[in-house]
């Protein structure tokens, strides 16, 4: 059997807390900034926790004519507008009806439900409210008139989306993909996890022994994807495998030896053909949950077995909070830029060990490093766990 | 890619009208234009503490596959193990909980079960399936769409059985939907259903195209991402032969599956 194509990273394009354009994004995580700030946009003043990584201001795009005033829409357009300031990616420069778009999210548009609920009645909001209307908005702006899909496997999402992408461009459905992931804050989801008590009034430090939980932020991340024997310009690098597994064990908490994880990875590396030791680095979920980290920290044992001791694994939650359905798009973007620059990210507020999170977490500051192979991990909601296997350029 | 084999499915569909009125269907043909019936599907019963909180959609899935073991006649153990994979298609299930969430101020618990993710998780925990899974949202085509990954991983090899499961409900948001024409064309029939696929002969074709206008009356009513299997039931009850197609539309996308040399297990043969 012949082997499947491999698809490219083309370009990358984002908005976070951090920084509304790739290299702001890379810059501030280098550095060790954050992005965590009391949340104005939606009233939190009935919260435990007013705090996440919000963006201020989506100052990339003046004229919003045509995208509906919808915030997880709008997320996604200004990632998608960097995107295409980097690839020349709009107009399109293809046939529209070979152009896809595979976005991931955990929320879609709960925005718009919680404002129709809340008697705004505007023709476009309980539609709006369908969690693959954000998707279908994104490829209006574009212009894209190929697949149009939507994933949500919650926190894993992103990395869902990217392999979902990828699929479509084995199968030949499409000939460039538009694909990542998305999530707003709002009112909905702060105040889920406010009611599940996972947030954090500290400082999110990933697998740090003084670790209380997480904060949520906000995002779109979203790849250029391309067959590599169709790529005539440069690349970010090349997705080489994904893998995926159901905990089965609960359905907001992992399951406690972190089987599910540990068999995504396997299947990631099976689906890239490599082997544990040929990994040179992991972006981690870390949330900064006491129980999500040191179940990772095993899973990532077990998987790779001695290379996991050898090899520095970071968590970017620390800088921007956790971006849900943008998360794990935006932690495979940042291993791409980790090889092209030389440097990996640190893993920031994390400053006193935990004995069971006994591996290299990058502490401190960001590391020299040049990886070629990359592991990133995601886990979610329902016991849903992703794997990505990447590939420098 | 190769077509998969069909081991079993299993259906569950709307059989009570929302507004209480004896037929709230009549021919599809008549239905239009209508205010919106919808038939519903009752919350299932089941027995165990785990389930006192579970909304009334993953009760569904779990009876859909439920459903589709007895039409197998296996026994739950034969879907258990990381060999399953799990895809699961909706368009607004998770609309029914939101709306709880939002309106009552419910806690974390009700907020996990806001989740898609949730629904096809109530499955994975219950029957212990741990393999590959998915999750798309959108309508017919979205559940075609996750036939054709299915088969895909028992192409490759990821899976030794897959299911596809579909769930939509709408009687808890009636009055939202009943203001937008895209939900009110046609009257909406609540359905869940699992499909179990495992490796087959012949050759399965997804096609997806955009555009075109109008789209034909739905047998029996709007039934969204569950429509398709709601359609396979209807195929091989009439004990078929030869190649199945099964199609469906969503936002502008005309989706389109075709099944050659469809092979299906004799009933609990496999098992």
């Amino acid at each position: 059997m012949a082997a499947p194509d491999r698809v490219a990273i083309a370009a990358a394009g984002v908005i976070t807390p951090i920084g509304q354009d790739l290299e702001a994004f890379w810059s501030a995580l280098i550095t060790g900034a954050s992005g965590i700030s009391q949340i104005e946009r939606v009233p939190v003043a009935d919260l435990r926790v007013q705090r996440g990584g919000e963006v201020k201001k989506l100052g990339r795009i003046k004229e919003w004519r045509g995208v509906p005033d919808c915030r997880a829409t709008r997320l996604l357009v200004a990632a998608a507008d960097d995107l295409c300031a980097q690839s020349a990616f709009r107009p399109l420069p293809l046939d529209p009806a070979r152009v896809g778009v595979v976005v991931g999210t955990a929320l879609g548009g709960v925005e718009e439900g919680e404002k129709a609920l809340a008697g705004d009645r505007t023709r476009r909001r309980l539609p709006g409210a369908l969690y693959d209307a954000p998707g279908w908005n994104l490829a209006r702006w574009l212009g894209a008139r190929g697949p149009v899909i939507t994933v949500s496997t919650a926190c894993a999402s992103g990395a869902t989306a990217l392999a979902v992408g990828a699929d479509l461009l084995r199968r030949g459905e499409a000939d460039a993909v538009v694909a990542g992931g998305y999530d707003a804050l709002c009112r909905f989801v702060l105040r889920g996890f406010n009611a599940l008590r996972s947030l954090t009034r500290d400082e999110v430090r990933p697998f740090d022994r003084r670790r209380s939980g997480l904060l949520l932020g906000e995002a779109g991340a979203l790849a250029l994807l391309v067959r590599e024997r169709d790529l005539t310009g440069p690349r970010l690098g090349t997705l080489l495998g994904y893998g995926s597994a159901s905990d089965g064990f609960h359905i907001a908490a992992p399951e406690p030896e972190g089987r599910g994880l540990e068999r995504a990875i396997r299947a990631a590396l099976a689906g890239a053909r490599l082997s544990p030791a040929e990994v040179d680095f992991v972006s981690a979920h870390g949330t900064a949950t006491p129980l999500n980290d040191r179940i990772e920290t095993a899973a990532l044992k077990r998987a790779l077995g001695p290379r996991a001791h050898e090899i520095p694994i970071n968590s970017i939650k620390g800088s921007l909070g956790h971006t849900m359905g943008a998360a794990a798009a935006l932690e495979a973007f940042m291993c791409l830029l980790a090889a092209r620059r030389g440097l990996i990210p640190p893993t920031l507020h994390l400053e006193e060990p935990d004995p069971q999170c006994d591996l290299d977490y990058v502490p401190g500051r960001a590391r020299a490093a040049r990886p070629r192979i990359m592991l990133s991990t995601s886990m979610g909601f329902g016991g849903c766990n992703g794997a990505l296997v990447l590939e420098a350029a | 890619m190769h077509a998969p084999s069909i081991r079993a499915l299993g259906l569950l569909t709307g059989d009570r009208a929302c507004d209480g009125s004896a037929d709230p269907l009549g021919s599809p043909a008549a239905a239009p234009r209508q205010a919106t019936p919808i038939l519903t599907l009752a919350r299932p019963d089941r027995p165990g503490d785990r389930f006192r909180r579970a909304t009334r959609e993953c009760l569904l899935a779990l009876a859909a596959v439920d459903a589709m073991l007895e039409d197998g006649k296996a026994p739950r153990e034969a879907i258990a193990g990381e060999r399953t994979a799990l895809l699961y298609a909706t368009t607004a299930a998770y609309g029914a909980s939101n709306r709880e969430f939002v309106e009552r101020r419910g806690g974390g618990t009700h907020f996990a079960y806001t989740a898609p993710a949730v629904v096809p998780a109530e499955v994975a925990i219950e029957y212990g399936v741990t393999g590959a899974y998915g999750i798309l949202i959108g309508g017919a085509p979205a559940t075609l769409r996750a036939i054709e990954q299915a088969a895909q991983l028992l192409d490759d090899g990821t899976c030794d059985r897959a299911l596809v499961l579909a769930v939509e409900i709408f009687e808890e948001c009636a009055d939202l939907y009943a203001g937008h024409r895209r939900f009110t064309r046609w009257p909406l029939v609540e359905t869940a259903a699992c499909l179990w696929l495992e490796r087959g002969e012949g050759e399965l074709r997804f096609e997806s195209v955009r555009g075109g206008r109008g789209s034909p009356a739905p047998r029996g009513g709007e039934r969204f991402a569950a429509g398709p299997l709601a359609d396979l039931r209807e195929w091989l009850d009439r004990a078929p032969a030869g190649p199945l197609e099964l199609s469906g539309r969503w936002r502008g996308e005309r989706a389109r599956l075709r099944w050659s040399m469809l092979t299906s297990h004799p009933r609990g043969s496999a098992a």
